[in-house]
């Protein structure tokens, strides 16, 4: 495995009372899929945004590539190379694949001031990226209301890609698919990773999380209470975890 | 499915309807009125879509980004005030020509700084304006009209190059120019972004206030010119100017395929639309009907089609034809 590309040393989050986040250390890697399980409110949401810089942690550090980083906004953890791909996909429907990889950052050449879009150069990397990531996909000027939802999907991911995004984040990204759709997004999630992404999962579904991630990070309560090697764990262990059935959680939570 | 080619003159299936309601409402008129398929008459109904054209073009940058401008009418007229005032005074014609868009980009600013840093609803804020500034026109006015104005203006739009007039240059101009910036450049991505949807237009990294500032000061800018047409056919500037061109220009808009709801517009569609409202009534008034019935037919027109686009978004995306955003 490579050297981490993020680290989260004792991330904590409070919303007055409420601590919704406590003390969470973890590790990203590049080349990795990493998946957060737990159960709803069990602090996974409040982490990726976090980690997005859509909220500032009240404790805690953040380090990429061993540097301590502070997120004032989106945009900061966008050029820190960290990119969210949303459950409500930020896409435009009425805009083309192209387009939509493209939009904010498009390619310009300026014409007496004018700055004319490169569009034959951005279908181009755009169909290049498509290719690569196998997303069936022979149009990159379709416009994105006519796409599937895993279309959909594959056009976000591209969108990362094309950032020269270095951790991906991916909510629930298989919650409204139908099972061919799944599949085709999970591996769409694998191949990310090989080239070089970090990759971190939210999800529900066990079996997804199974098929695709490296390392399994189970959160409940606020607190992180487990952290498995895929091989080294199996659904049932991490179901008991997430309910807290697990006798180490008990302990834990006894404990405190 | 695929999108058509959006070149800057192609047609797609709602625009050759309209070119061919252009031309049956040219055949009817000309049946019922013997003055209506005369050269003169021709002219006359080209000379009165100006205005409405110019206006028009920024109503569909305006509506493709999910706004809207009820006052451009009357920004034409108070744009319209400055430009007979220049005239007036003998003003050098080339200044007095650029007096217009200059004073109508103004008040696109400050009607860009009322609806988007006041986070006003584009309909209400501009409503909101259009009653000041229809008071400042009878102010500035003192209650009596502009009227025989010097000749200068009408003179610098006549003038011939290359045997066709300045003015036919300018107009010509301004189309390309609009349709290169929705087309061709990032603004009209992000334009038909935020017209889609500005939450998600804002998570993309768009500058929305930057594009929305932009297509409102475009829009005055272009009722300004306007305004320079009006003055330089008129010679004079009337209490009531520009009171129905921003119905007009919805009607225009809205007939030419662009939705009222955003995202997704035709700047041809604008010109057949503009086309075909003043061929309708030219030709409803040489058949003695009262102009007093314009509005009427402008506003159930424009309700006529939006009903018909409701009727028809209840059927299945893909009958609803992507062909053009």
């Amino acid at each position: 495995m490579n050297a981490p590309f993020l680290i989260a040393k004792g991330v904590t989050k409070r919303f007055g009372a409420l601590t919704a986040l406590s003390e969470v250390d973890l590790e990203i890697r590049s080349g990795e899929v990493l998946a957060l399980l737990g159960d709803n409110g069990a602090g996974k949401s409040t982490f990726i945004k976090v980690l997005a810089g859509a909220h500032s942690p009240s404790d805690g550090e953040l380090l990429i590539d061993g540097v301590p980083v502070t997120f004032s906004s989106p945009k900061d953890a966008a050029s820190a190379g960290i990119a969210t791909i949303f459950q409500e996909l930020a896409l435009s429907e009425n805009l083309s694949i192209s387009e939509n990889v493209f939009l904010g950052r498009e390619l310009k050449r300026s014409v007496l001031g004018v700055p004319f879009l490169r569009r034959k150069e951005m279908k181009e990397r755009v169909a290049g990226l498509l290719k690569e990531l196998e997303a069936h996909i022979s149009d990159p000027e379709a416009p994105v209301g006519s796409l599937s939802g895993g279309q959909r999907q594959a056009v976000a991911i591209c969108r990362a890609l094309n950032l020269n995004a270095k951790l991906v984040i991916m909510d629930e990204p298989t919650a409204a698919l139908a099972v061919a759709e799944t599949r085709k997004v999970l591996s769409l999630t694998r191949r990310l990773a090989e080239r070089g992404c970090a990759v971190v999962l939210i999800s529900h579904n066990i079996a997804d999380v199974f098929e695709v991630a490296d390392r399994i990070i189970v959160f409940r309560r606020g607190r992180k209470v487990a952290e498995k090697i895929r091989s080294d764990t199996n659904p049932e262990e991490i179901v008991s975890y997430i309910t807290g059935a697990h006798p180490d959680v008990r302990a834990l939570e006894k404990a405190n | 499915m695929r999108q058509l080619k959006d070149g800057i003159f192609s047609l797609n299936g709602r625009e050759l309807a309209l070119l061919a309601a252009c031309a049956l409402a040219i055949i009817v008129f000309s049946v019922a009125s013997p003055y209506f398929g005369t050269p003169g008459n021709a002219a006359t109904i080209l000379r009165n879509s100006v205005e409405l054209l110019l206006i028009g073009l920024g109503m569909t940058l305006l509506l493709a980004m999910g706004g809207i401008d009820v006052s451009v009418g009357i920004v034409m007229g108070l744009a319209a005030i400055g430009v007979g005032r220049a005239l007036g005074a003998n003003t050098d014609p080339v200044l007095t020509a650029l007096a217009g868009p200059i004073i109508g980009a103004l008040l696109g600013f400050v009607t860009a700084a009322v609806v988007v840093l006041g986070r006003i609803p584009a309909i209400v804020g501009t409503l909101g304006l259009l009653g000041i500034y229809r008071t400042a026109i009878f102010i500035l006015l003192g209650g009596q009209w502009l009227s025989g104005l010097p000749t200068g203006l009408t003179v610098l739009l006549g003038t011939s190059l290359l045997g066709v007039p300045i003015a036919a240059f300018v107009i010509v101009l301004a189309y390309i120019a609009v349709w290169v910036a929705l087309r061709r450049t990032p603004f009209g991505l992000h334009l038909l972004a935020i017209g889609n949807s500005e939450e998600k237009a804002r998570l993309s990294g768009i500058p929305v206030i930057k594009v929305r500032f932009a297509t409102f000061i475009i829009s005055g800018a272009l009722a300004g010119l306007a305004a320079t047409f009006y003055v330089a056919s008129y010679r004079n500037v009337e209490m009531t100017i520009g009171s129905t061109l921003a119905l007009d220009a919805i009607a225009a808009v809205v007939l030419g395929g662009t939705s009222i709801l955003g995202g997704k517009c035709s700047l041809v569609g604008t010109v057949l639309g503009v086309l075909l409202l003043r061929i309708l009534q030219n030709g409803l008034l040489l058949m003695g009907v009262p102009s007093l019935w314009q509005p009427v037919v402008t506003g159930g027109l424009l309700i006529g089609v939006l009903s018909v686009e409701v009727l028809s978004a209840r059927l299945p995306m893909s009958q609803l034809g992507w062909a053009r955003r």
